[in-house]
């Protein structure tokens, strides 16, 4: 217990003996979660966005005349069951002309005499998908059933988008994947010039009987300590620059951005004690070689 | 008990020591003697590990470097306390600061540790100086203050390189003198010198070391 209070102490005191370096080794943290927490909030709320655009996916679909209701209510239960369907909606033919007289304003029986509009379903898709969303399957499946006159869907429209996404997502991930490890390559030689400075501690810990991790710890709490610094300034100031954005956005296109500020503090902070602690640790294992 | 087999060890540049063959006994106070370049420092940075002979080994109590792992060389140099002649010494903190370091390494606890760096102050005459950082002492005063942070472990061997090096021949015997005491408690002391006449006449035994090879006296 006296061990770990000591090294927990020494690593506190080291903050402030390294002024320097720990200033520097900050700096590189706060700028590198500024961007990384950026990059997050971009992301986030272009997975709402396509999540909207999701919801808006229809793809409508047609029965044959002859069909009867019963016939249709089943095979509407079966496209339920279709993977990737969120919700159907039948609409039959007394409904079809109900929706006729409210868009056109006349009724359908006056004009043509009968009822020529089929009994449709819509087709809904599921919202929350990380991988690129292909309804061409869902598609073929519903085409396959004999009940089924006609199709229609925004396939080209819906290929589109999600092309794009899917290319957003992987280059988001690979900026993201870039800077958490240009991140550790900072810390970590941030740290070794900490530790070119304590050259003489290390040396005199070494002869005096000190194992590798008790050497090693007062450097990786210390780098600890610096990534928590760094990442509380850089939630604080995320924080400010969304609220200010959000206001901007919400007065200018009646859009909120999406952000948890609790989850953003806390995903950056486990973030940041990841990487202090690997850069941290590499860099005196380096060292110790 | 330390031992060395036929122990070599060769730098790059060619010099070093060999076929080196030596028994220190507990309790034993030996001077090393030789001059600069000699191979002393190469002989006690053998003792505590720091350099693993390439041919022959050495033994310290149950310690082998034929077949110790590395990561049981600290539990070697905690037996082991170490005198220089740069003192050493920690520049960011006080006396104090720098004996409990060693104390710390060991996991004492803290109150432990304030009874015992004092008793070691004053072994050493530095006691009313635990406040005082290296650079406010004098160099007899910092190396008396590495003796004491040797002996705050209570260490089974010192191991002493040139620790009068940078001291007037005055300081110089004291600090022998001192090492003598703490010898005369059971501590087993090895330093190495190139001042025959600081160490001559004093009964010790003088492991004499020329060009990497020793002669004994």
């Amino acid at each position: 217990m006296d061990k770990m209070m000591f090294l927990l102490s020494e690593g506190v005191k080291n903050l402030w003996r390294h002024k320097l370096t720990a200033f520097t080794a900050i700096f590189s943290i706060f700028l590198t979660l500024s961007v990384a927490g950026s990059l997050m909030i971009v992301g986030q709320n272009t997975n709402k966005i396509i999540e909207y655009l999701r919801g808006k996916y229809k793809i409508e679909v047609f029965f044959n005349e002859n069909v009867s209701d019963k016939q249709i209510a089943s095979v509407v239960e079966e496209f339920n069951k279709i993977n990737g369907v969120r919700s159907t909606t039948l609409i039959s033919k007394t409904d079809a002309g109900k929706i006729f007289k409210s868009q056109f304003g006349e009724n359908i029986l006056d004009i043509v005499g009968y009822n020529p509009l089929p009994a449709s379903c819509v087709v809904n898709v599921v919202q929350y998908q990380i991988e690129k969303m292909n309804i061409m399957p869902i598609v073929e499946r519903i085409k396959s059933y004999p009940e089924v006159d006609e199709v229609q869907y925004q396939g080209r429209l819906i290929y589109r988008i999600e092309t794009y996404y899917q290319k957003f997502v992987k280059i988001m991930t690979v900026l993201l994947i870039l800077i958490l490890i240009i991140s550790v390559f900072i810390i970590s030689n941030t740290v070794r010039l900490t530790i070119i400075a304590k050259k003489e501690l290390i040396q005199a810990l070494q002869l005096i009987g000190a194992t590798r991790s008790f050497v090693k710890a007062p450097f990786v709490i210390e780098g600890v300590f610096h990534g928590l610094i760094g990442a509380i300034l850089a939630s604080a100031l995320l924080i400010v620059g969304l609220e200010i954005g959000s206001g901007i956005t919400d007065s200018v296109i009646k859009l909120k951005i999406q952000y948890s500020p609790f989850i953003l503090v806390g995903i950056l902070s486990s973030l940041s004690v990841v990487i202090s602690f690997l850069g941290s640790s590499r860099a005196i294992s380096k060292f110790l070689k | 008990m330390i031992r060395l087999d036929n122990a070599s060890y060769s730098y790059t540049n060619g010099s070093g020591i060999s076929n080196i063959n030596l028994t220190i006994g507990d309790d034993e106070f030996a001077f090393i003697i030789g001059p600069t370049g000699s191979g002393k420092t190469t002989l006690l940075r053998m003792v505590y590990m720091d350099l693993l002979p390439q041919v022959g080994k050495v033994v310290v109590d149950e310690f082998d470097s034929k077949i110790i792992k590395s990561r049981k060389i600290p539990f070697l140099r905690r037996k082991i306390g170490m005198v220089f002649q740069d003192y050493h010494l920690l520049d960011d903190r006080n006396l104090f600061d720098n004996i409990a370091l060693s104390l710390h390494v060991l996991g004492w606890a803290k109150d432990e540790i304030v009874d015992r760096v004092t008793e070691s102050l004053e072994e050493v005459g530095l006691d009313g100086k635990d406040d005082r950082y290296p650079e406010e002492l004098s160099g007899g005063e910092q190396q008396r203050a590495c003796i004491a942070r040797a002996l705050v472990k209570d260490p089974d061997i010192i191991l002493a390189d040139e620790p009068t090096g940078n001291l007037d021949p005055v300081t110089s015997f004291e600090l022998i003198k001192l090492l003598e005491e703490v010898n005369r408690e059971g501590t087993t002391i090895i330093m190495a010198s190139h001042d025959y006449n600081l160490i001559k006449g004093r009964g010790h035994r003088i492991i004499e070391i020329q060009d990497g090879s020793v002669r004994q006296s």
